[in-house]
């Protein structure tokens, strides 16, 4: 191939590559900390609510993890403004709806992590008076918490790749910012391949931390 | 103090506790000894509801246990209700179960704090009495990962003690340490029982039972099947099952 790569042009348009990175971080920070929210009583409350709250929790759970994100996130541009009457902005869809749809994957870390604490401190908790909610906060979650914390990292990360999804429905995140670029300047390969290089940089460290966390668990435990 | 009536539990169709009848008064001190599966644990978890029971009823202090009675019939307790007779029975368990994310002293002072809502300060004052009575006052900051099994049963049994409790329960409080362990929490168990402390102890340790209970019970199969002081029961029991049971254990 005699391609002539010319990266000179990522340097270039440097700025519009941080805008993107910005607006990706934004999104991945803000639907993390709406995942964590959810994620966190809908994990607690399939533990411990009742049926009902129970039931209602499932089926949110099952429905985000058996429909692409992708499909959530037009869903929630498209059709809700439609059904409900309220526009939300491209930024915003994009920001509740992988927060949604993270905090599906997270309540399952959740409750993955509270089901490996020792059935007997909840029974010891509980022996000395202690009402569930409490037991939870001050005696199960802490301990439960070390074991989600690889996996939500690791959750964190897969959030960071799906911002991606932003570019269709035109939020100008890395991608869309990206495409913009590539139809003034032609540059496709060039534009593509720094991006898919800046994804692994900003990724790739925290997939890194969370196996490493992982097997520091599984070394004490 | 505590009177168990007629109680039955069923897991599914297994049935685990039936008919059993027991009647424990101030500063007794009861063993409950027999082979493994007889329901002897759950017995002990149906006097403070961390099991659900059927049948019967259990009457600590004269409240019924797990449930309310209103207009003849009986409805579940709140948890609340629950936890309030919860706070007066101090459990100890074969694994111990300290919050090991916590140092002994902060596994000593939780229950207190947290659900009796006493001050930190008379907490931690009483939870040092406490440890320095189990002969723990030196452990007082150490997690229970660093205490050998007897220091960590020790440590346990502090905890409960916190609480106040009028009642305390033990499973097999000594089954999951080494031999060598086994004296130095039997020995707490002994001063325990001196103080007057009212104990309900399943224990296979027999001749801790026969030194220390003023009661024993027998279980086999969820029922009683013998119960009397330990000189009766150790020396000349009724029952034939009885028994067998003590001669194989014994040897
Ligand atoms: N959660 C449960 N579900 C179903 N069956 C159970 C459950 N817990 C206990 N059992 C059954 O109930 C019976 C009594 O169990 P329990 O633990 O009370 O016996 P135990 O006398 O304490 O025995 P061990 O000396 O081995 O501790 C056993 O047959 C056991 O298999
Ligand atoms: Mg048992």
């Amino acid at each position: 191939m005699q391609y002539q790569w010319q990266f000179a042009i990522v340097l270039e348009y440097w700025p519009i590559f941080a805008r993107g990175a910005v607006t990706t971080l934004q999104i991945t920070l803000l639907s993390s900390i709406i995942g964590l929210f959810i994620g966190l009583l809908v994990g607690v409350s399939r533990e411990s609510a009742g049926t009902a709250v129970r039931v209602v929790t499932s089926i949110y759970v099952e429905l985000i993890r058996a429909t692409p994100a992708l499909v959530q996130i037009v869903w929630l541009y498209y059709c809700f403004p439609i059904i409900f009457g309220v526009q939300l902005s491209a930024m915003t869809s994009i920001i509740v709806a992988l927060g949604i749809h993270s905090g599906a994957y997270i309540s399952e870390i959740v409750r993955a992590g509270i089901n490996a604490v020792d059935t007997g401190q909840f029974l010891a908790a509980k022996s000395i008076g202690m009402n569930h909610f409490t037991a939870l906060r001050r005696i199960i979650l802490p301990q439960a918490g070390q074991k989600m914390i690889p996996p939500l990292i690791n959750e964190f990360a897969n959030l960071m790749k799906l911002t991606t999804l932003g570019s269709t429905i035109a939020v100008y995140e890395l991608l869309q910012e990206s495409n913009n670029l590539i139809a003034t300047t032609y540059r496709p390969l060039e534009i593509y391949t720094f991006l898919a290089i800046f994804f692994f940089i900003i990724t790739y460290p925290w997939i890194w931390l969370s196996q490493r966390l992982e097997r520091r668990l599984k070394m004490r435990a | 103090m505590l009177r168990i009536t007629n109680l039955g539990k069923s897991y599914g169709s297994a049935r685990v506790l039936s008919g059993i009848d027991l009647d424990v008064q101030p500063h007794d001190v009861l063993a409950i000894i027999g082979p493994s599966g007889s329901g002897k644990s759950t017995l002990l978890k149906c006097i403070n509801f961390l099991e659900r029971y059927d049948e019967g009823e259990v009457r600590f202090g004269g409240q019924l246990v797990g449930y309310v009675e209103a207009g003849g019939r009986r409805r579940p307790a709140t948890e609340r209700e629950t936890n309030r007779i919860r706070a007066e029975i101090g459990m100890v368990f074969q694994n111990f179960n300290l919050f090991p994310h916590m140092t002994t002293l902060q596994n000593v002072i939780e229950g207190p704090i947290r659900v009796r809502g006493v001050a930190r300060d008379e907490a931690v004052r009483d939870a040092e009495r406490l440890l320095a009575k189990v002969g723990l006052a030196d452990k007082r900051d150490v997690r229970p990962t660093k205490l050998s099994g007897g220091q960590q049963q020790r440590a346990a049994i502090a905890r409960a003690l916190a609480m106040r409790p009028r009642l305390m329960l033990f499973d097999e409080p000594t089954s999951a340490l080494d031999p060598e362990l086994v004296g130095e929490v039997l020995t707490t168990m002994r001063e325990l029982a001196a103080e007057g402390m009212t104990m309900v102890i399943v224990t296979h340790e027999m001749s801790f039972a026969r030194d220390v209970a003023s009661r024993v019970v027998f279980m086999e199969g969820g029922r009683i099947v013998e119960e009397g002081p330990p000189g009766k029961i150790f020396t000349n029991p009724d029952n034939a099952r009885t028994r067998e049971f003590l001669a194989r254990v014994l040897h």
